[in-house]
């Protein structure tokens, strides 16, 4: 485009220099300026018109529709003349703005030129004097430029020659320096002169070199890594001996190991960033990576030889063979620990297992450093918008497989399962090991074995925590509850099932004698009293137990919880499924209670009882006045069967868990009051009799509700409402505790059908069976 | 809170390859995925289905699907959900003889770890390709053999996915039924709870072979 006609100046200014082309610019800018005052002009008398087509519609209304459309078509032309011209007006801003465009990519163009002279003079000198910084600046700012500009730059210029000789200066001299600096980075590397690799690493970058630069330092990182790790496992028994740490000399050795290597990530990372910039963090870490995975590999081979893992898992796995062979069936049968000779003792697996632990939990925190490392260089990369979104996918998905292929992770994965198997046969030999060593001291409700296993569980499952993985912690999870359920829960069912020996008359005397040896000292206890103490002892254990499951439930949970505070959710609901197994070990726990309590119910509740209410019926319960004043005056029923209740209940107060006992007391209200019931309808009553009744299944219920915290109310409505019947003056009163229409009487639901009521009326034999009969109920 | 009223516990096991995760995914997510990598320990899924019960009444099952892998390495992770199981499912490849002939090891594996009377199918997967190496009859008489439902599906394709979660869904109800008139909202115990000696799995591998209802 002609510029100066643009402009309208006449004389056309020399383009070719930088103050012309300044000058020039000044004055488009200058034309601008008019320009937007000529705009602004034609714009206010836009306005004006506005204000004049206002005027012309109030003239329209007052001159009613005579000039209307004159005056419209005026307007009309008038506004389009003003449309006109403000387009024309803005053309000539656009045309402008692309003029300006222009001069600043042709003033681009001759900063470039004057660059390219600059760089083509220094570059040359720069080299001669080894001044490589400065001679790789000049290549970067070469390289910064557009190149196909540049060309187009010389074909534009009439000093075409000068500016093709910088380039081929130029080109060439990046050549040389690349070559150079590559050479006296392999020169830097074999004196193992980390200052100058420094050096050179850091010029790389500025030839475009950027994958080179990484790979070339990196390498040389990895063998000075590489030499001191070989030291450090020579040394690395001795140095735990002298430190008295030979049971964790391995996990101390990878430690180090893998600190070496984040250190290396630590100090060059900032060095990275600011002379190749960000996203370049992963190249770094994939080939330390190739390094870490080769010493890791070096180490756990000398460690599997050192603590014999290999030795020690086919033990576990002979012994887990034959004890299936032996066995019929594998669940539901309490192995016993077997004494053969290569059998492992769990014991000495101990301090291994937790070293395996530190292992695995070393490698989970140094693989957690280099994702975060890494994916926060990715993502302030893309932030810098030096990355596409799909490019920043592409790198993340890299960084997942480069840990996932490490050879580190597999051997990890390996180390894993080495523990989970020790862990697994430590738990289990060592819970039928509490099983066995079961102590019982007299006077306590449970035995040792309970706090032992829950102790040896809760132990497994906290060291499990420890090792950072998921997938370890959940497979003890499971682990233990299997291991609870078929060794634990197994033993306390075999206890039970040989039962609650009932041999003795009077098993409160029986006890009575029992307790009293235990306070003389004495051991007489004949057999039955032993079996017996050990049935009772079992069901405290059982219960127990559901608290104990309860408590490793809340504390693990709040355990896992601290530990893994960032857990995503899917793995959190692993986690819980696993627990939720655990947890549900109580419910196998609480139907050993019910049948244990079931079998103590059967043997010591029913035959104890049943005697003593069948005396109910030697009472005779039609009485004349006389002789319900005797009989309160004497020893009731009641009185007798109350102090027999309490005996047998007081026997089994100090050896029951107070759940236990409260079952137990549960189990007597029922089956006292059933009883009670089948003999208060073979007997017959008269008004007096009722009344004694009445009486006394108050007393019993006194005496029932005051021996437990839990109601009885339940277990005595039947009975209760019994007795009101028998109680009754008349039949008709029975009306006032019972509404056929409404059950909200005194008492809110009758446990008694219409028919049980007139069958308990007709016992009162003073009431008319054809009244009875009658009723409506 | 979600409601439902079962919760059941799937394990998928096999030989490593022979496209496990791939089962879980179609069935959970509806897709094929693929170059899925090698599963590493348990993956673990969640899908909740309505399925009719005989009273014509839909109810909500939820089953938590474990996805273990196969390679050996990670035995003692996969062994680990055997016992809490209720269903197993057992996959081989059915153009792949040496998946077929691990079999008898894996049903080493649940007899040892799992609970007896665990519900067990055998699935024969990849029926789209067409290099089949193991005949459908093969594949039904070993599961007969141990008392295990049939059923060949594939991932790629679909086909019988959907059908294998619902028939096994619908089983596991009728067991729970069986048992004590139901387990609601029981916290998966019913199957492990002790003192079964019961020797049931007279279901026979009646259901998936034949014309089965398909529940879709």
């Amino acid at each position: 485009m002609d510029l100066s006609s643009l402009i309208g100046f006449g004389d056309a200014e020399d383009l070719k220099s930088s103050e012309g082309i300044q000058r020039l610019c000044q004055r488009i800018n200058e034309r601008e300026k008019q320009v937007n005052e000529n705009l602004a002009a034609l714009l206010s008398r836009k306005l004006t018109l506005e204000t004049k087509v206002d005027a012309c519609l109030i003239k329209h209304q007052q001159l009613f529709k005579t000039s209307v459309s004159d005056d419209s078509k005026k307007l009309a032309d008038m506004i389009g003349h003003t449309a006109d011209l403000a387009e024309k007006v803005s053309a000539k801003v656009r045309r402008l703005d692309t003029a300006r465009t222009r001069a600043q990519e042709a003033q681009q163009r001759v900063d470039d030129l004057i660059n390219l002279q600059l760089c083509s003079q220094g570059v040359m000198t720069a080299i001669k004097e080894e001044n490589y910084e400065i001679g790789a600046g000049h290549v970067k700012r070469y390289l910064a430029m557009d190149k196909k500009i540049l060309e187009k730059t010389a074909d534009d210029v009439s000093s075409m020659t000068s500016v093709n000789q910088a380039v081929d200066t130029l080109e060439k001299a990046a050549k040389e320096m690349r070559e150079i600096v590559k050479v006296k980075l392999d020169e830097a590397i074999k004196k193992n002169d980390l200052a100058s690799a420094e050096r050179f690493f850091k010029i790389f970058p500025q030839l475009g070199m950027y994958d080179e630069g990484i790979s070339k330092f990196t390498s040389y990182l990895c063998t000075k890594l590489a030499s001191k790790a070989e030291k450090e496992l020579r040394q690395s028994m001795d140095i735990a001996k002298a430190e008295k740490r030979i049971q964790v000399a391995f996990a101390d050795t990878f430690t180090n190991l893998l600190e070496n290597v984040l250190r290396v990530i630590e100090t060059n990372q900032p060095i990275l960033e600011s002379y190749y910039g960000y996203g370049h963090l992963l190249k770094m870490v994939k080939v330390l990576q190739i390094e870490c995975d080769e010493e890791t590999r070096k180490l756990m081979q000398d460690f599997n030889k050192n603590r014999l893992i290999q030795r020690r898992t086919n033990q576990i796995n002979d012994f887990r063979k034959n004890s299936a062979n032996t066995s019929t069936s594998t669940i539901g049968h309490l192995r016993k620990a077997s004494g053969s000779i290569d059998k492992l003792n769990a014991k000495d697996l101990d301090a291994l297992i937790a070293e395996l632990t530190i292992m695995h939990s070393r490698a989970e925190l140094y693989v957690r450093f280099i994702r975060r490392r890494v994916t926060n260089d990715i993502e302030k990369c893309f932030a810098n918008e030096a990355m596409t979104e799909d490019e920043k996918k592409k790198e993340h998905e890299l960084l997942e497989t480069t840990i996932k292929r490490s050879q580190l992770n597999i051997l990890m994965q390996d180390l894993l399962s080495t523990y989970l198997r020790f862990e697994s046969y430590f738990m289990e030999e060592s819970v039928i090991k509490a099983i066995h060593l079961d102590t019982y001291e007299q006077g306590q409700l449970c035995s040792s074995m309970v706090d032992d296993v829950f102790f040896i569980v809760r132990k497994c499952i906290r060291r499990s925590i420890g090792t950072q993985s998921i997938d370890g912690i959940c497979a003890i999870i499971n682990n233990g509850g299997a291991c609870i359920e078929q060794e634990f829960v197994n033993a306390l069912k075999n206890i039970l099932k040989a039962g609650y020996p009932s041999g003795y008359i009077d098993l409160a005397q029986a006890y009575n004698a029992f307790q009293s040896s235990i306070q003389q000292g004495k051991i007489q206890t004949s057999d039955s009293e032993i079996a017996r103490t050990k049935f009772l002892v079992t069901l405290n254990n059982a219960d127990k137990s559901i608290e104990f499951i309860d408590a490793l439930y809340q504390n693990i949970s709040e355990e896992i919880k601290v530990a893994f505070p960032n857990i995503n959710p899917l793995k959190k609901e692993m986690i819980e499924s696993c627990l939720s197994g655990l947890k549900s070990v109580g419910d196998s726990m609480k139907t050993v209670v019910e049948s244990g309590m079931q079998q103590l119910r059967n043997s010591a509740i029913k035959p104890r009882i049943n005697p003593w209410i069948d005396q109910f019926q030697s009472f005779n319960h039609t009485l004349t006045d006389e002789e319900l004043a005797l009989y309160e005056a004497g020893e009731t029923f009641i009185q007798s069967l109350i102090v027999q209740l309490d005996g047998l209940l007081n026997s089994f107060k100090k050896v029951l868990s107070e759940k236990n006992y409260d079952i137990l007391v549960m189990m007597l209200a029922s089956d006292v009051t059933a009883r009670l019931e089948r003999v208060i309808k073979k007997t017959v009553f008269d008004r007096n009799g009722g009344l004694v009744l009445d009486q006394e299944v108050r007393h019993l219920g006194t005496f029932l509700t005051g021996a437990t915290s839990w109601t009885v109310r339940d277990k005595m409505a039947r009975l209760t409402q019994i007795a009101i019947i028998l109680n009754l003056e008349k039949i008709s009163e029975l009306f006032e505790y019972y509404d056929p229409k409404n059950q909200e009487g005194p008492f809110t639901v009758w446990r008694l059908t219409p028919n049980e009521i007139k069958s308990i009326l007709k016992l009162r034999n003073d009431f008319k069976i054809d009244e009875i009969k009658k009723l409506q109920l | 809170m979600e409601d439902y009223k079962f919760l059941f516990k799937v394990v998928l096991i096999g030989n490593s390859g022979v496209g496990k995760t791939c089962l879980v995914r179609r069935f959970t997510q509806g897709v094929f995925p693929k170059g899925q990598g090698a599963t590493i320990g348990v993956d673990f899924m969640i899908k909740t289905l309505e399925i009719e019960n005989s009273t014509g009444q839909s109810e909500n099952v939820k089953l938590q699907i474990w996805d273990t892998a196969g390679q050996e390495r990670f035995r003692s992770i996969t062994q680990s959900y055997y016992r809490s199981a209720h269903a197993l499912i057992l996959v081989y490849d059915i153009s792949c003889q040496p998946t077929f002939d691990a079999l008898s090891d894996w049903i080493r594996e649940i007899q040892e770890y799992a609970n007896p009377k665990v519900l067990k199918i055998l699935v024969g997967n990849k029926t789209d390709r067409d290099d089949r190496e193991i005949p459908v009859r093969v594949g039904e008489e070993f599961a007969k053999a141990h008392d295990m439902y049939f059923l060949e599906t594939s991932s790629k394709q679909g086909e019988n996915v959907e059908k294998l979660f619902y028939e096994i869904a619908a089983e596991l109800i009728e067991q729970a039924r069986r048992q004590k008139g139901g387990l609601s909202r029981t916290h998966h115990s019913s199957v492990t709870n002790l003192g079964m000696k019961s020797n049931i799995s007279n279901f026979q591998s009646n259901c998936c072979s034949g014309s089965g209802s398909n529940n879709n």
